[in-house]
Order: C-alpha cells, then structure tokens, then sequence
C-alpha cells in the first residue's frame, strides 16, 4: 500500500522548497548572468551535489573538496555570461569549470604524501554520502560503467586516470608504461567510444 | 602540426594537458570547426562520467557559496558573445533527474529545512525527512533490486525493492505528460486489481514515492490520466514494471 495517499501528497512535495518540478538549467544560467542571485540558488540545488562530488572524487579529500567546490561555483556565478549554448549544455559548462579546478589543484599538491594521509581519514563518509552510493550512483553508474567497460583496457585506464584522478597524461603514459603518442590517441578515441555508447552528442 | 596538435583533443577535454599545451590547443580549435565540434561533443561526455560521483555536500558549502557571490563582481555581459538559443531534451532530462535525487536525499531535505528562506510548517518538514530517510535506508538496503523502465511518454521509471524492508522506492523521471493530463502510479497484486499509489501534478513529471509492501507486488504501473487522477487505470499504462 502506498505510505502514505493522494490526499497527502501535495504537502509533501512542497517540502522540497523551491524544486517542486525541473528546472532548467540553461535558463537558470541566464538569469544568474544578468546578476539573479535567487536563481544561483536554485542552480546551487541542481549541480552543487555532482560539482562536489566530482572535486571529491579527484581529490579525495572532503576538506579540500569543499574548498575547491566553493571556488568552481563562485567561478560560474561569475562568469555565467561566458557560457554558450550554441558549444554545449550548462551543466557540461559547469563540469568543466569545476574539473579544472580540481585538477589545479591536484598539480600544485607538492606534498602528495601528505595528501595521501589525509585521505586516509578522509575516507569516512560524512551522512550526506549516502544518496551517491545509494540513488544517483547506483543508476547512473550502471550506465557509465557499462560503457565505460565496453572500452578497451587501455582506453578506460586513460580515460579514467586522467578524469578521475587528474593525472596529466604524460603522467598517464608513465603510469601505464604506455608510449606518449599510443595515450593521446586512446583518450581520445576511448570519449568517442563513451560518447556513442552515452548518446551524447551537442545536438542530440 | 595540424595532426599532431588534433591528437590532443582527448588530454584536453580530460584536462590532462598542461597550460601551454592547453593555449596552443585552443588557438588551433579557434580555427578549426570540426574540431570544436568533436571537443564540445566529447565535453558532453566527459560530464557524464561527472553525473556519476554525485556526493551531496555539507550544508555550510551553500552558505558560504552565496554569502561570496555576493561580494564577488560578475563577468559583464557585454564581455560575452552572442549566445544563440538551443534546447537540449536530455539536458531537461538531467535537470529532472538531478531533481528526483535532490528529493531523495536526507541531506537536502535537511538543509533545505535549515534554509533561512524557508518557512514550512515544521510537521511537513518531519514527514518529508521521514519520507527521505524511509527511501534512503530502503536504497541502502544489501538485498536492493533496482529495475528501469522507460516511460512510452518519454523518461523512465526505476522500481527499487527491498524485501528485507518489505518496502520499495519508485524513482519517476518523465517525459512531460500530454496536456491537460496527470501522471497516476499504480500497484498490482496477485489476485488483485490496481490500487492508486498516487497522482502528480499538473506539469509534474518526477516524484519519489515509498511504497510498503512492494515485494509482494507483482508490477508498477504508471498511466496518464485526467487531473486528480483516477479509480481505476485508464489503459495502456505508458510504463509497467515488473517486480515479482
């Protein structure tokens, strides 16, 4: 039996303030460029999650994570008139922002053994963990992993070596023992494999 | 050259190069077209392999996010290049999906509760959190099966049931429903009819619905029916599910 009946669930569903239904984020976008703090907000609620999520995942460290996270997103809300759509979506926009981010800060780490302490401790999940692991991650995952495995070993190591953990890709070649040229090209080859096996293309 | 610069397409949209590589790269992209094209199709991919590390941050990261935009100075418009007008379906996709999982989290419902701009009663503010915790521990469960359907209106539907909770969480992520007309989901039984698991809004498209008892279902139907919905399912179901 459902938990609860029709008659209740109008007062649920405002319990989520603000995101009652989907919103967009291309128009959010464009009310953030013409200076709509409201409308960040909301645009916050929609990418917060995978923009430190992502940045975690690179980093492997919460603390710095959240740091970074702040940095990537006061980046959109300030160069939110920069974005066109006509080159992709917000949220790949958005992604690309806070990778970047991530990544320079991965580079300039000097002490890497000290940040491999710290992720030690880091390694226990805070509360807020849990939807990653428990909805968004298990669904969306499958699909990327399917993908992901349907790559040769060499393009997946590549791909994965470089956008997760953030290593340059002369540093990829090393890690593999692969020669420089043969990782460029398995990069790029292995995204156009993702890409046809995600379906996602600019104009798709 | 030409050739040899293109090979960077992959490092660069994986950001794997470094600055200077990155300037020439983008000087050649200026002047090739299909290599943009390719770079902001891969960029697409890329931020799949994003959607997958959702991480739902501490509440104080929304605080300070918006306490520094407001001491920050934007970009000024005129700055910018025309921007042309392009819609994107899955891009509205996404945005639902984002919004389902938003609602499914206990860590949003708690900071959206703690949200100064909010002023809920709090009774509907517990029951929402209930509801979140309710599906997350659901989701948590070791014995979880996760089934996905699409939806024949567009979107999907993903059924996951527990039988150690004796409970199930439906994950709805439509397209929109034709006009006029409302989402209702529906549960069967064995040896039963159709009982109403409920009905959406107008313009609703996505929903999270805790169902008890849902392993001993046999489907998860979802039709489209008039606003209010209906006694009965009004036939074919735009999804069904089977989760026996």
């Amino acid at each position: 039996m459902a938990e609860r009946g029709t008659g209740r669930r109008a007062e649920h569903l405002t319990a989520v303030p603000e995101t009652p239904a989907p919103v967009d984020a291309g128009d959010l976008l464009r009310a953030v460029a013409r200076g709509d703090e409201k409308a960040f907000g909301k645009l916050y609620d929609l990418v917060a999650p995978r923009v430190y999520g992502l940045i975690r995942r690179v980093l492997r460290d919460p603390a710095q994570a959240e740091e970074v996270a702040q940095e990537a997103l006061v980046e959109v809300w300030r160069s939110a008139s920069r974005f066109d759509p006509s080159r992709g979506t917000p949220t790949a926009w958005i992604f690309t922002i806070a990778h970047r981010r991530a990544v320079d800060r991965v580079r300039s780490e000097q002490a890497a053994t000290e940040r491999t302490i710290r992720v030690g401790v880091a390694s226990v999940d805070t509360p807020y963990d849990a939807v990653v692991d428990e909805v968004s991650g298990r669904l969306e995952r499958q699909q990327v992993r399917r993908c992901l495995d349907d790559l040769t070993e060499l393009q997946r190591q590549a791909v994965t070596l470089a956008y997760y953990q953030g290593h340059s890709y002369p540093r990829v070649a090393e890690l593999l023992g692969t020669p420089l040229p043969t990782v460029k090209t398995r990069m790029r080859d292995g995204l156009i494999r993702l890409r046809d096996c995600m379906g996602t293309g600019v104009s798709s | 050259m030409t050739t040899e610069i293109h090979t960077l397409a992959g490092p660069y949209v994986l950001d794997a190069v470094d600055d200077i590589e990155r300037a020439s790269f983008e000087r050649h992209l200026r002047e090739c077209d299909p290599c943009r094209a390719e770079v902001d199709e891969l960029r697409e991919t890329t931020a799949r392999l994003a959607d997958s590390t959702w991480s739902v941050p501490p509440p104080r990261l929304r605080e300070n996010v918006l306490a520094e935009i407001g001491r920050t100075r934007q970009v000024s418009l005129s700055d910018s290049p025309p921007a042309k007008r392009k819609s994107f379906r899955w891009q509205r996709l996404t945005a639902a999906a984002a919004a389902v999982v938003a609602a499914v989290g206990a860590g949003t419902t708690v900071y959206a509760v703690q949200d100064q701009r909010v002023r809920r009663e709090r009774v509907v503010a517990e029951q929402a959190r209930a509801q979140a915790e309710r599906a997350r521990a659901i989701l948590a469960a070791p014995d979880v099966v996760l089934r996905r359907q699409a939806v024949s209106t567009g979107g999907r539907v993903t059924v996951a049931t527990s039988r150690l909770h004796n409970a199930g969480v439906v994950v709805l992520d439509a397209g929109a429903a034709p006009s006029g007309r409302v989402y209702q989901l529906w549960t069967i039984r064995p040896g039963g009819g159709p009982v109403s698991a409920g009905v959406l809004h107008q313009g609703q498209e996505a929903d999270v619905v805790v169902l008890d008892g849902l392993p001993g279902a046999t489907d998860v139907g979802l039709t489209v029916e008039p606003p209010n919905g209906s006694a009965t399912p009004t036939l074919p179901m735009v999804a069904d599910v089977k989760v026996a």
